[in-house]
């Protein structure tokens, strides 16, 4: 059947088989490799992606299920070469080790801001719940969550500030 | 595998007559099943988009919340943060933020699982389902709705098309917890909710419901008739905890032992007690 979306602001249509994972047709259709798949049924967050503007696990969700939405991966949040201030502050606190978290981490982080622009570690903590880290031990992707928060509050009008949808 | 998205409820009643169909709201627990292969739907009847199965509506009879609204939504409801709050804790530890924009009411309940949260604070707040056909509706209690490990009062082609809760006392006084191996994204190793109310340090009103210790949720009947009418002391909360230990039916699984869980029950059960009344002369917190 055919589905179609708008994925990070550009219209998609895919041939998909109906019982197709999101998390699939975004990697191997669309070659959008940045959402990863760790556990595949909703308890790591690897596979984090915005629908319709809230965080959802992209390998609980059937391609058909998101026909007509919009979809934001980690693509999609970059401004050309220019990272966002998230991804920035990730590497600037070191919250990175193997990466394969990161996207996720990335995207759960982008709807707590895009929601709230000063939130406190709870709230960070309370956003953050459906990721997995194996490697960081969780504090520096909580210092590069708060470092993102404060640049971003500095900067309100700037083509980063996560837009309202 | 066919899939079927329908937006109204005359199209999905219709639906949900076809041999093999399944209902599909948020999908996290079906697509969970699906991929280990216990299940494999003849056809998936898309209802997330039927917009009348996700209104949330206020009334003053009660609070009816859609089958079909999303966890988050229902939590970010007025309604639901002022006058159910054991509803809001218990939801609040449901999944994850990515889990709670997916699930739904409905599917806690026809998913049945004795761990299911959402289930519990229904049944502490007395809740009712609405259950539809293509040729009408009937009204369950929560707790005969679900009878057991995957197992509800669904008929073929029926579905859940919203749950009531009575409009609550004023002076409820909630209490929730949940024991697992870790915070987030936890399914209960056993788990207590409940609604407190005294007036002059005697309990006038009680609702105790145990989770993941019997084949549904299980109202603790035998504990609330123990407790009411009695001032919170020492005693009391031994007694208490033993007849919760006694009321429930645990099982040996991979997360915990029987009596491992049954222990816990008794111990919770104190704690709610303990809380609930803002007694403070029962010894240390378990
Ligand atoms: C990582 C993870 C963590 C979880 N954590 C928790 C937790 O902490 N506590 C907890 O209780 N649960 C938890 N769950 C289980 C699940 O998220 C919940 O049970 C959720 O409420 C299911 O809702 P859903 O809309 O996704 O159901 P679906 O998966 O869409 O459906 C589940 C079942 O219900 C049927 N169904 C759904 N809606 C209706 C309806 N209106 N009428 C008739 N039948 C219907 C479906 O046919 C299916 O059989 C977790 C799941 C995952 C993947
Ligand atoms: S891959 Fe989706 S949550 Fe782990
Ligand atoms: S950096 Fe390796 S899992 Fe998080």
């Amino acid at each position: 059947m055919k589905v179609r979306f708008r994925v990070n602001r550009r219209e998609a249509a895919v041939e998909v088989d109906p019982g197709a994972r999101l998390l699939d047709v975004l990697r191997n259709d669309l070659h959008l490799t940045g959402t990863k798949e760790g556990c595949g049924e909703g308890e790591c967050g690897a596979c984090t992606i915005l629908l319709n503007g809230r965080p959802v696990n992209s390998c609980l969700v059937l391609a058909p299920q998101a026909d007509g939405c919009e979809i934001t991966t980690i693509e999609g949040i970059a401004d050309g070469p220019h990272l966002h201030p998230i991804q920035e502050a990730f590497v600037e606190e070191g919250g990175v080790q193997c990466g394969f978290c990161t996207p996720g981490f990335v995207m759960s982080a982008y709807a707590l801001l895009r929601a709230n622009r000063s939130p406190t570690d709870d709230e960070i903590l309370a956003a953050l719940e459906g990721n997995l880290c194996r490697c960081t031990g969780y504090a520096k992707i909580l210092a590069a969550v708060r470092r993102a928060a404060a640049r971003l509050a500095l900067k309100p009008d700037s083509e980063h500030t996560p837009e309202a949808e | 595998m066919d899939y079927l998205r329908v937006t109204s409820e005359v199209e999905l009643a219709a639906a949900l007559r076809e041999d093999g169909a399944v209902f599909l709201a948020g999908g996290t627990d079906l697509l969970v099943k699906m991929r280990a292969g216990a299940l494999r739907p003849r056809l998936l009847v898309d209802a997330a988009r039927v917009d009348s199965l996700r209104q949330l509506s206020d009334r003053p009879d009660g609070l009816w919340i859609g089958s079909g609204a999303r966890l988050e939504d229902v939590l970010a409801s007025d309604a639901v943060r002022r006058d159910y709050p054991l509803l809001a804790a218990v939801l609040h530890s449901l999944g994850s933020v990515q889990i709670r924009n997916r699930a739904t009411l409905g599917g806690n309940l026809a998913n049945a699982s004795p761990a299911a949260d959402g289930v519990l604070a229904l049944i502490a707040y007395d809740g009712k389902v609405a259950l539809a056909t293509q040729t009408g509706e009937r009204t369950l209690d929560v707790s005969e709705f679900v009878r057991g490990p995957r197992r509800t009062a669904l008929a073929a082609g029926e579905y859940i098309r919203s749950i009531w809760l009575p409009a609550p006392r004023s002076d409820w006084v909630p209490f929730f917890h949940k024991v697992g191996r870790r915070q987030a994204l936890t399914i209960a190793i056993a788990s207590v909710g409940g609604l407190l109310a005294e007036r002059d340090g005697v309990i006038v009103d009680v609702r105790v419901v145990a989770g993941s210790v019997a084949p549904a949720p299980l109202r603790l009947h035998p504990v609330e008739d123990l407790v009411v009418g009695r001032p919170v002391d020492r005693t009391l909360l031994a007694t208490a905890s033993e007849a919760a230990r006694k009321a429930v039916a645990p099982i040996d699984d991979v997360r915990a032992s029987a009596p491992y869980r049954r222990d816990v029950i008794g111990d919770l059960v104190a704690r709610f007690l303990r809380q609930a009344s803002g007694h403070t002369a029962g010894g240390a917190s378990p």
